[in-house]
């Protein structure tokens, strides 16, 4: 009677020891996710260093990181989805234009922007350094791993779009290029904008703070001298000021130095105010320094004695 | 006729005091100490924004929404420091026909100014006799009355941008964010440098002076650090220590 009693009592034990581990076991598993592939082309395409020999010699990498496809937006799209039903008989050759064509047959509203923006107009023209899909969309210009604009780690993220429109347009060379002579990074950081969207956490709260598309826009960005860009010309600027500052008016958005930086010529109270106090803080701060250092060497030479 | 000189013996110097600060000058201290140290703890790090320790300092708050709320509530705190200032110098001078003469600034502050100098320097033997408020303290006092406005009115045009804006022009807000940027940097390193070190690292005091939160100074600090006023108040003559 006893033993029978013991012996049920230790099944019980066993038993919820078991439900534990696997409690533990999809709790700890639970946060991976896994992509669809539904063709399983991943079988051989998931083996490092998979690659074939092209036309004119060259290697042409056949690998997809299964890792990255498996946080990727599109996970749960199918391979075939982009690749066509016959990948194996379909030869794709991708550049940055075709590229973009080829995310458009899905995203056509996004495509028929970026096609009108700056960026647009110079891919089609010819011009490959400028910014297409993965530029943007991916952190490792991986058309496989474009991750979702919400995710904390999405190169389009709110607080991390500055650092990504950063990599081209903090390339003073590069910048040059194309007649980009602000440094129009640096002084987005040195302003509130950019610190406190630096600072903040990645809480939506903490980003109500304009970071570059809040006033250049999106896909749709346009070159600052073409007249429908949102911050061409004052009207336009109040019309992108007013979105966050509710009543801003001209003069507002006059004191708004922009990228550039207060000079005698360009917002010359702000040049001669930052000499002014400039100017005041070494003045004083020295008078305080002199007063301090002197007292420090009276009360060594009286070896720190009470002075009484 | 108490002549001074030698070493008194601590406890009784503890035991005999001299009320130096009202309760009305001590809590205006304290909240204006307050509200400039949480002041400076959520502005720098926005001034040094690149800097790793801002970014884990702001963390540690949450964010820069709570920061700022901190600092605008500071802000709030240190102008109702001011108004409680201005209140009591107005009582004090029409119901309590008070003259506050000992914090006016006169030639003398510059001469004993120049006789500390001589003193530190070694060109003086005696410790300059210094009134009630010496030339430090004063000049404390009045670059609140430089500072505080400053920093007042350039926060409000930043508070609220789009208000200011509206009556004022529009390169008040690059502005007074410089202002207010410099102006911070003035006035937390003053602190720190001048007014910590005289107040409460000098020999005699240091660690730490309580006089300004407990309002009595020792009367034995008394002779030495306020001797003129120490006199008028006692009757009794004191006599500066030659040397050292």
């Amino acid at each position: 009677m006893l033993s029978g009693v013991r012996k049920s009592v230790r099944w019980l034990l066993v038993l919820t020891g078991a439900l534990l581990l696997i409690g533990l076991y999809l709790l700890l598993t639970s946060h991976r996710a896994f992509a669809l592939d539904e063709t399983g082309c991943l079988q051989c395409h998931g083996t490092p260093g998979l690659s074939k020999t092209g036309p004119s010699g060259q290697t042409i990498s056949l690998y997809v990181s299964e890792a990255r496809v498996n946080t990727a937006a599109h996970r749960y799209i199918d391979c075939t989805s982009c690749h066509t039903s016959k990948p194996h008989e379909t030869a794709i050759t991708l550049n940055k234009q075709t590229q973009a064509e080829k995310c458009g047959t899905c995203h056509s509203y996004q495509y028929k922007l970026h096609a009108q923006s700056i960026h647009g107009q110079q891919l089609r023209q010819g011009v490959t350094e400028v910014a297409s899909c993965l530029d943007c969309h991916s952190a490792e210009n991986n058309p496989h791993a474009v991750i979702r604009v919400l995710e904390y780690s999405a190169p389009t993220y709110k607080k991390n779009i500055a650092g990504t429109c950063a990599q081209c347009h903090a390339q003073e060379d590069l910048m040059a290029t194309f007649g980009i002579v602000e440094k129009v990074y640096e002084s987005y950081m040195r302003s509130f904008h950019g610190k406190a969207t630096a600072l903040g956490t990645y809480k939506t709260t903490e980003l109500d703070k304009a970071t570059c598309t809040n006033c250049h826009g999106v896909h749709d960005i346009k070159s600052v001298s073409d007249p429908s860009s949102p911050v061409a010309g004052m009207e336009n600027l109040t019309k992108t000021c007013v979105s966050c500052h509710p009543g801003a008016g001209p003069e507002f958005v006059s004191g708004f130095l922009g990228h550039k930086e207060a000079s005698p010529r360009y917002v010359p109270a702000a040049h001669y105010t930052e000499i002014l106090f400039t100017t005041l803080l070494i003045s004083v701060i020295t008078f305080g320094i002199i007063v301090v250092l002197l007292a420090v060497r009276k009360y060594i030479a009286n070896r720190w004695k009470e002075t009484l | 006729m108490t002549t001074y000189s030698g070493t008194i013996p601590a406890e009784l110097a503890r035991e005999e005091h001299v009320t130096r600060f009202d309760i009305h000058q001590r809590v205006q201290h304290f909240f204006l100490m307050v509200s400039f140290t949480l002041l400076v703890l959520t502005g720098m790090p926005l001034k040094f924004a690149e800097s790793g320790i801002s970014k884990w300092w702001i963390s540690v708050l949450g964010g820069v929404e709570p920061t700022r709320l901190i600092h605008r509530g500071a802000a709030w705190v240190m102008i109702a420091v001011c108004v409680y200032h201005a209140l009591y110098l107005l009582y004090g001078i029409i119901v309590l026909k008070k003259k506050f003469t000992d914090i006016f600034p006169t030639k003398n502050d510059f001469i004993l100014f120049f006789q500390e100098m001589a003193y530190f320097t070694g060109l003086r033997k005696e410790r300059p006799r210094f009134p009630r408020y010496n030339w430090r303290e004063k000049f404390d006092y009045y670059a609140m009355f430089w500072g505080i406005p400053v920093m007042a009115l350039t926060g409000l045009v930043m508070m609220f941008p789009v208000v200011a804006t509206r009556f004022l022009p529009g390169w008040v807000l690059p502005v007074a964010l410089i202002a207010h940027s410099d102006e911070s940097m003035l006035a937390l390193t003053w602190i720190v440098v001048v007014h910590v070190f005289f107040n409460h690292f000098v020999p005699g005091v240091f660690p730490f002076n309580p006089s300004i939160f407990t309002g009595k100074l020792s009367k034995e600090r008394y002779k030495v650090d306020h001797p003129v006023e120490y006199e008028k108040l006692t009757g009794q003559s004191v006599q500066s220590k030659e040397g050292n």
